[in-house]
């Protein structure tokens, strides 16, 4: 397999990088408004539910920052089957306002821009 | 090595690189960390599996504190916060390290102007805004017969206005560039934290 330096590849991956970032928040404060998660919990459902294929550890410095944000609020819980400690987030009101507020300019976005993408196809 | 051996190994640079942090904030990473990776570890993942896909330690650790410098200096939106925001990205970073650039001309301009009201002050006679034959400079002059001084006291007033337009350039530059270096561009966070 070839690992030679593609600046190309390497720009399409920093912007497919920043975009996933833009949509992981806004489905993970989606996700948190139906009920408290922990981060590979949170992870494995944005990978499988909403088809974001982040990386493994990418999720974690996200909820990191929705925390400080005071758009989630974490609790350490243990897991009643095996016992394991595992950090619980659940959306707190300055998070579902933000999450109304982002889920308001999506919406907006992607209309327009599906709008956009069809004119061409329209007679 | 045995796996458990290498889980912690990774997990104690994965606290060092955190380093900066408040203990509290750096414990509760590592925890939160070791605790993912024993779950892919229980649902039989092989902990040099579960490592490579987060990557090098270093690598994930700076994740956080991209994440974390971008929060507050976005937050606090201090030209301090932002200006350290922004020299941390210089050498990884071809804007950054313009954008660095750039706010080290402004504050070298505006260190001169500071220097030269300073003169002013303590030396009038030799400080000024200097036009002779074939020269022109802001600075202080050996001989004040062999040129001409153009601003005498209007020094003050125009050193105030350089140096406040030079901060507002240097803000300016600063809103710019930051939501853009930031690892998630958009708008920056309101919340209470």
């Amino acid at each position: 397999m070839s690992l030679k330096h593609n600046p190309a590849l390497e720009h399409d991956s920093v912007q497919r990088t920043q975009m996933l970032k833009g949509l992981a928040e806004l489905a993970l404060l989606s996700l948190l408004d139906e009920e408290a998660c922990y981060g590979l919990e949170i992870l494995e459902r944005l990978r499988s539910d909403a088809g974001l294929q982040l990386a493994e550890g990418a999720v974690y410095p996200l909820l990191h920052r929705l925390e400080k944000s005071g758009w989630t609020a974490a609790e350490w819980r243990l897991d009643p089957q095996n016992g394991r400690p595992r950090k619980y987030y659940a959306i707190t009101d300055a998070g579902r306002e933000e999450l109304r507020a982002q889920r308001a300019s999506w919406s907006e976005m992607s209309s327009r821009l599906t709008h956009f993408l069809e004119r061409r196809v329209r007679p | 090595m045995t796996d458990q051996a290498e889980l912690e190994r990774w997990l104690s640079r994965l606290g060092w690189a955190l380093g900066h942090l408040p203990v509290r904030e750096r414990d509760d990473i590592v925890r939160e960390t070791r605790s993912h990776i024993e779950d892919r570890m229980a649902s039989g993942g092989s902990v040099q599996q579960v490592l490579s896909e987060f990557g090098p330690a270093e690598r994930h650790a700076r994740r956080f504190v991209d994440e974390i410098e971008a929060y507050e200096a976005l937050g606090s939106q201090r030209a301090g916060d932002l200006a350290r925001f922004v020299a941390n990205r210089a050498h990884r970073s071809v804007g950054a390290a313009i954008a660095l650039l750039a706010l080290i001309l402004l504050a070298i301009l505006a260190g001169v102007i500071v220097l030269v009201v300073a003169l002013k002050i303590f030396d009038p006679v030799h400080a000024g805004l200097w036009v002779g034959p074939g020269t022109a400079f802001i600075g202080v002059i050996d001989d004040p017969a062999s040129a001409r001084e153009l601003l005498g006291l209007w020094l003050f007033p125009s050193a105030a206005v350089v140096l406040t337009l030079i901060f507002i350039a240097g803000r300016l530059l600063l809103s710019s560039v930051v939501p853009w270096m930031a690892p998630r561009r958009g708008r920056p966070p309101t919340g209470p934290g």
